[in-house]
């Protein structure tokens, strides 16, 4: 397999799969709380029924609104083709410089924040203001966590950093903060708890969903798997962070291709039920506690990264 | 004090009748209406529980004013009564100086076209702009089929404006599954400075629709004035209803209403500390768990009276029916099950962090706006305002059933969860006492004939969410007048003191810790 195949092969795999995302961290939400809960499958119906129906736009929309969509879509998608997923080494593995990583993200709530204003509600501006704050609290916590890993992989490529993955993490204990400041950071980029409450349906409390308000059909059904994807996303790199195996590498052959399938189910299943049970057992911070969870995230990346550079660590 | 001694030292030439099931009416001229109330008020720190109105043209060409206010020390009320001309409907406005009259008045504006002169906030209430200007609902001569043109009256919101102040405007439509009201919030950041509410937009019409219904006829509509408070709306009401016909009400029909009104309690409590607890703050695990805890209670109001929200139980003279020794175990044994697991439930939640970082400090109401705005109920008693009808105006069987009223003074969203949490208790203990006597008292009549004829009376119960107060005026054996006051009515302002100064995010926490009813202001 061709490292651009391999790209390839990666991106379809995480775009089939992202659906099973949030599908997966409901239903064990679900049983955690004792109820019956919604199909695990049902993201994927909901896609396909919005891309069926019709789009209402507000008349005080401009292109932006109906643009903003395709490039969290896009933002989303490279960010999953990039990083190392499902395979390691592919044709685009080279863009994952960690600053590019936190960039081709940012890029994609930039967008969506111009999507929430341009209608003028007042639920998207909130929510857009909202999500500017939280990014600009992340963004150094993802840097500097991605940065600590750097250090020890002696790469500022994350496809690297899969080099002192697993094992590599037991050898460098002092890497596990960052981990957990990356986790925790994921935990923000997705809009779930602490930070964001992604099943509410109380408009003055939303981040994410509060941009997500005006729109409608094949535009919140781009949207919609915008936010899988990158759930999946975070999902798959944290999972592959502490056991990396089932990468596919350039060179693996269709069967081994169809055996990564199975290999991340299981790390969405087990991701997704980790934050199943973060979410059933607390509830969401104050939006005025938010910047202490951010600090927390920023804190534990700097620990990784004090300690790598002066102890020299490699 | 009581009511004749205070009666004397406001007007002490009025000619009063003896006191009648605890109230006191004192008829005062239209000059000295303001003293009076503030005397009332003021002097002696009386609460302001209802004022309203009643179109008396026909018998003596004036509108009639009336203003409850509450003796709780000597368990009775004063009716302080003027008479304002009918050709010039104007009446000294009493809000400047009872500050809990503010809505009623602008109500009594907007319903009967009485002009109170001197209100510092004169806008309309229960009209909005759609309605022409001179329509008054609540007049003889209004009938109640009119159809109104569509008009487009000015009804301007309170907001702020300056430099980075935001106005966000929300509802009347919600993401949620609730009743339709406008807020409106001004905002700095997230910071919330002024709001007001919009509410009335499902007014219908009930205070018109039972004029001239006989009482049996009138209780489908007075059970759903606000669904969640079926059992204590109809107990309000049946008590005033049987104090204008005289009619004795069994012993056993007391307690057995007790019973349907303490399970009404139980079971909304339980709805809203999960709600709270549970949506409010996105701790779902407490909402799902409590949701299907209240699930056997409403099970339970369907075995016992055939629907799932306590209606059709309490009716004038009586109960609809009597309950046996199964049903009495049915009861308690329900009752025991939900408690024991709600209990274990929210154990968990009240032992988190997370949570109680929400709860504590969140939509802080101070005992003097408690005050001020004449706030009822839970909202009340989680400010340091120690009243409970239940106690201080004994009614059904509260009288005789040990009774322990919670009490907290720090005025937040979580000393309210904490009341709700009392209270449950309490309605256990009053089931189990209620339904030992129930079982002692077996075979004893649980209904009486109620026939009101003519004449007028005040009844009263505390719902769970607070002091239901209602006063209905009989001519010839049918409604003449009926006023059904739900506490919402009153603590729906509070908004304007509680909210200014949390977050926006918070506000749907602030606003499901009161959890009031838009229908039941509504009416």
């Amino acid at each position: 397999m061709s490292p651009a195949l391999l790209t390839l092969v990666q991106g379809a795999i995480v775009v089939a799969l992202a659906p099973l995302a949030p599908g997966l961290v409901r239903r064990f939400k679900a049983v955690l709380q004792g109820r019956q809960g919604p199909p695990t499958l049902l993201p994927y119906w909901t896609i396909a029924t919005l891309f069926r129906k019709e789009t209402v736009v507000s008349q005080s929309a401009s292109w932006v609104f109906l643009a903003a969509p395709t490039a969290v879509l896009a933002s989303s998608l490279l960010a999953a083709c990039v990083l190392p997923l499902v395979s390691r080494g592919g044709a685009l593995a080279p863009l994952s410089h960690l600053l590019a990583v936190s960039g081709i993200w940012m890029l994609g709530s930039v967008f969506l924040v111009l999507g929430g204003l341009d209608p003028g509600s007042a639920f998207g501006g909130m929510g857009a203001s909202r999500e500017m704050t939280i990014s600009a609290f992340l963004e150094p916590a993802l840097v500097v966590s991605l940065a600590a890993l750097a250090i020890a992989s002696g790469s500022p490529a994350v496809d690297a950093m899969m080099d002192v993955a697993g094992r590599g993490l037991l050898l460098r204990p002092w890497l596990l903060p960052a981990v957990g400041g990356l986790a925790l950071v994921a935990l923000g980029e997705n809009a779930r708890y602490p930070v964001d409450n992604p099943a509410t349906h109380l408009e003055l409390t939303m981040v994410h969903e509060a941009m997500l308000l005006e729109y409608s059909g094949p535009h919140l059904a781009i949207l919609e798997l915008a936010s899988a994807v990158k759930l999946a996303t975070f999902a798959l790199l944290l999972a592959n962070l502490l056991v990396p195996a089932g990468l596919l590498r350039a060179g693996a052959g269709p069967l081994a291709a169809a055996a990564a399938v199975p290999a991340a189910i299981a790390k969405l299943a087990v991701t997704m039920g980790g934050l199943a049970l973060v979410e059933s057992g607390m509830a969401k911070l104050r939006l005025y506690r938010l910047p202490e969870f951010f600090f927390g995230a920023l804190f534990l990346g700097l620990t990784s990264l004090g300690i790598g550079l002066m102890a020299g660590f490699k | 004090m009581n009511a004749a001694a205070v009666a004397r030292s406001i007007a002490p030439d009025a000619a009063l009748s003896p006191p009648d099931e605890g109230r006191l009416v004192v008829p005062v001229a239209l000059g000295d209406w303001e003293a009076a109330a503030r005397a009332l008020h003021a002097d002696h720190r009386l609460p302001l529980d209802l004022l309203w109105a009643t179109d008396d043209r026909a018998a003596s060409g004036s509108f009639g004013l009336h203003a409850a206010f509450a003796l709780d020390a000597s368990h009775e009320w004063i009716e302080l009564v003027t008479a304002v001309p009918g050709a010039d409907p104007v009446f000294p406005s009493i809000t400047p100086r009872v500050m809990a009259a503010h809505w009623y008045e602008r109500a009594v504006q907007d319903m009967f076209g009485l002009t109170a002169a001197g209100h510092p906030d004169p806008r309309r209430l229960v009209h909005h702009e759609n309605v022409p200007p001179g329509t008054w609902p609540l007049r003889k001569d209004f009938p109640w089929d009119a159809k109104l043109p569509w008009a487009a009256e000015p009804h301007p919101l309170a907001t702020v404006e300056g430099e980075g102040v935001f106005q966000v405007p929300v509802g009347p439509i919600h993401a949620g599954v609730i009743e339709p009201g406008h807020f409106r919030f001004s905002v700095a950041g997230e910071r919330i400075i002024t709001l007001e509410g919009k509410l009335f937009f499902t007014h219908k019409g009930v205070e018109k629709l039972l004029e001239g219904r006989t009482a049996a006829a009138a209780m489908p509509f007075v059970e759903r004035v606000s669904g969640d408070s079926a059992a204590s709306h109809a107990l309000a009401f049946c008590q005033a209803v049987e104090a204008v016909a005289r009619c004795r009400v069994p012993e056993r029909a007391r307690v057995l209403r007790v019973l349907a009104v303490e399970l009404e309690r139980f079971t909304m409590h339980l709805h809203d500390v999960a709600n709270i607890c549970g949506m409010g703050t996105g701790f779902t695990l407490l909402a799902a768990g409590g949701f299907r805890v209240k699930e056997r209670l409403q099970r339970l109001s369907a075995r016992l009276f055939g629907n799932r929200f306590f209606r059709g139980f309490v009716l004038p003279g009586g109960t609809a029916r009597d309950l046996g020794a199964p049903e009495l175990d049915d009861i308690e044994a329900t009752l025991d099950g939900a408690w024991a697991e709600a209990s274990g439930l929210f154990q968990i939640g009240l032992e988190s962090d997370s949570l109680l970082d929400r709860l504590e400090t969140t939509g802080v109401l101070s005992r003097d706006a408690a005050w001020a705005y004449g706030a009822k109920g839970i909202a009340a008693r989680a400010s340091g305002l120690d009243r409970d009808s239940r106690r201080d105006h004994p009614h059904a069987a509260y009288g005789t059933l040990p009774l322990r009223v919670p009490v907290r003074t720090e005025g937040d969203v979580d000393a309210r969860v904490r009341i709700r949490l009392d209270e449950m208790a309490q309605a256990r203990a009053l089931v189990a006492r209620g339904a030992a006597e129930c079982r002692r008292s077996q075979g004893a009549p649980w209904s009486a004939p109620c026939e009101p004829a003519d004449g007028d009376a005040l009844g009263w119960t505390e719902g769970w969410r607070g002091q239901i107060l209602d006063w209905v005026r009989f001519r010839g054996g049918v409604i003449d007048r009926a006023v059904v006051r739900d506490p919402s009515f009153c603590n729906w302002p509070l908004f304007g003191e509680l909210g200014p100064g949390n977050i926006v995010p918070d506000f749907p926490l602030c606003n499901k810790s009161l959890n009031l009813s838009y229908s039941g202001t509504d009416l």
